[in-house]
């Protein structure tokens, strides 16, 4: 069967498309799936470093599509994940090296070894997001719960329409005591306007960061709330239908605590 | 683009009072081209070849109506503008206004209760749905929004905007020029309002809640509580727009 391509996109730059990538990625592969992630923010690379392979680098994905490698050459191996494999970006090209008929003759290659793909976009609706979403079977959102990040979502989202892409929606970055003090959007705020499916609810997470400096994948943190939230993600996606969405909430109680200490899932 | 067709006025400038010999203007689907008869035949063939060349292609297979205000006698003149027209711009069918009737005004409610309205053309265009960030929607007719507007999406009319559900974004009614444009919103919270391009306030935090309807008055454009003040429920017969 073939795998299916599924970029992760947004807009507006710095609101988790790479976290999410990365984080998505290795929880479906950890569910048993084989999967690629492919960081198509040519330019600006990112998503070797959150999952702590930037130092196996040596082709990448301009190279595959300008044929200078094949596609075995620049998948590099998550030594800790099974069956989770990057196709970095190249650090030094401009967006503008990739075309549309190349990305999709990759494209076709990864899914005929891979279970999911996933891209990594880049920030904008220009070229790099073109050729991000050419090859694109289905589209992840991500949003933050601020106004002009949903602006920006909302415009991505007409465009993937326009594509007969239909997205879903990560809300990303909630932070619930600011959301029930009424200083934050909720997710609800950010679905009346954008009004597409929901696929989860990610909180604000400090793990984020240490992960991302670690480079050890965030969904391996069984304490990290963020990383338990992709992981539900990853399974929706993967076809568990019946993961309710859990909305994070402030952290106060005293079962929180303690479920909190002893790393039970909540 | 209709500024430059339709030497639309600018924001506010008040318009001048001289009638100009012709005048050209988009209704529906038509060009119609209104005609002061007592001007010189061939200052009218100029006046209209300048108007015509701005629209270039879209001239082509246009349909026109020419319009002599009701003045008698004018077949003749007519005729040659048809000739005129379809011979330099390649316009498609060039008629006269359709004949006003002849009844009274109560004859004509009588046809309404009966089943006058059964040959009346909308000029709306109806959309359902949801516009979004980055969507534009342009266009002569008056336009009526079943669904949501969001931010960043930007709607413009020749005539009223009409909105079923919340409006955000910009909106831009009786584009460029018609002041008895207006707007109405269930969820009245446009970023930019513009009626007949005099800018207005986007949402009143005291209709917040209300059906707004926006229209101009005196120069500017104000915002009512439509269900309140019920600007059209005083209108005693139904009348179409
Ligand atoms: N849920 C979260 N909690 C805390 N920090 C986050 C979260 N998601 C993303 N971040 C941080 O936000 C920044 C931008 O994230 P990134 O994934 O690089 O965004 P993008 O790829 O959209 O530009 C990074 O510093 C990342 O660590
Ligand atoms: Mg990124």
């Amino acid at each position: 069967m073939e795998g299916k391509i599924i970029v992760v996109t947004s807009g507006k730059g710095g609101v988790g498309k790479t976290t999410a990538t990365a984080s998505i990625g290795a929880a479906l592969a950890l569910e048993g799936n084989r999967v690629a992630v492919i960081d198509m923010d040519i330019g600006l690379r990112n998503l070797d470093v959150v999952l702590g392979l930037e130092n196996r680098i040596v082709f990448n994905i301009v190279d595959v599509v300008n044929k200078r490698c094949n596609l075995a050459q620049a998948l590099i191996r998550d030594r800790r994940i099974e069956n989770l494999f990057l196709v970095p970006a190249s650090q030094s090209d401009n967006k503008d090296v990739l075309t549309a008929i190349g990305v999709q003759r990759v494209a076709k290659m990864l899914k005929s070894e891979f279970d999911y793909i996933l891209m990594d976009s880049p920030a904008g609706i220009e070229k790099g997001f073109e050729n991000s979403v050419v090859a694109a079977d289905e589209a992840i959102v991500i949003c933050t719960p601020d106004v002009s990040s949903i602006r920006d979502a909302d415009r991505v989202i007409g465009l993937l329409y326009s594509r007969s892409i239909t997205p879903k929606l990560i809300v990303n970055r909630i932070v619930p005591e600011m959301v029930a003090r009424g200083d934050m959007l909720s997710h609800e705020d950010v679905i009346d306007v954008l009004s597409i499916d929901l696929l989860g609810l990610v909180p604000m997470d400090n793990q984020v960061v240490v992960s991302t400096n670690t480079g050890m994948p965030l969904v391996m943190h069984n304490q990290s709330l963020a990383g338990q939230a992709f992981r539900r993600i990853a399974k929706r996606l993967n076809g568990e239908v019946d993961i309710p969405i859990k909305v994070p909430t402030a952290r106060t109680g005293v079962w929180d605590k303690i479920s909190q200490k002893l790393g039970l899932n909540r | 683009m209709w500024n430059k067709l339709f030497g639309g006025k600018k924001n506010g400038t008040p318009m001048t009072t001289e009638i100009p010999p012709v005048k050209l203007k988009g209704v529906g689907d038509s060009f119609w081209v209104t005609v002061d008869p007592s001007t010189p035949e061939d200052v009218i063939h100029e006046k209209i070849s300048e108007l015509f060349e701005r629209l270039q292609h879209l001239a082509i297979n246009a349909k026109v109506i020419i319009d002599v205000g009701g003045a008698e006698g004018c077949d003749e003149l007519v005729n040659n503008l048809r000739d005129f027209l379809k011979k330099r711009f390649d316009v498609g069918i060039v008629t006269t206004p359709p004949e006003k009737r002849s009844q009274s005004v109560e004859n004509s409610r009588q046809v309404d209760l009966g089943k006058g309205w059964i040959t009346h053309r909308t000029d709306a265009l109806i959309l359902t749905g949801r516009i979004r960030s980055g969507q534009k929607i342009e266009t002569r007719r008056h336009l009526i929004i079943v669904g949501n507007v969001n931010p960043g999406a930007e709607l413009t009319s020749s005539g009223n905007i009409i909105v079923l559900g919340s409006l955000q974004g910009q909106v831009n009614a009786g584009y460029p020029d018609n002041e008895d444009a207006f707007i109405i919103a269930i969820d009245f919270k446009p970023t930019l309002v513009h009626i007949a391009g005099i800018p207005g306030d986007g949402a009143d935090p005291s209709l917040a809640g209300k059906i707004v309807y926006a229209s101009i008055h005196k120069n500017k454009v104000i915002l009512q509580d439509y269900m309140q003040d019920q600007p059209f429920g005083k209108i005693p017969w139904p009348t179409a727009l």
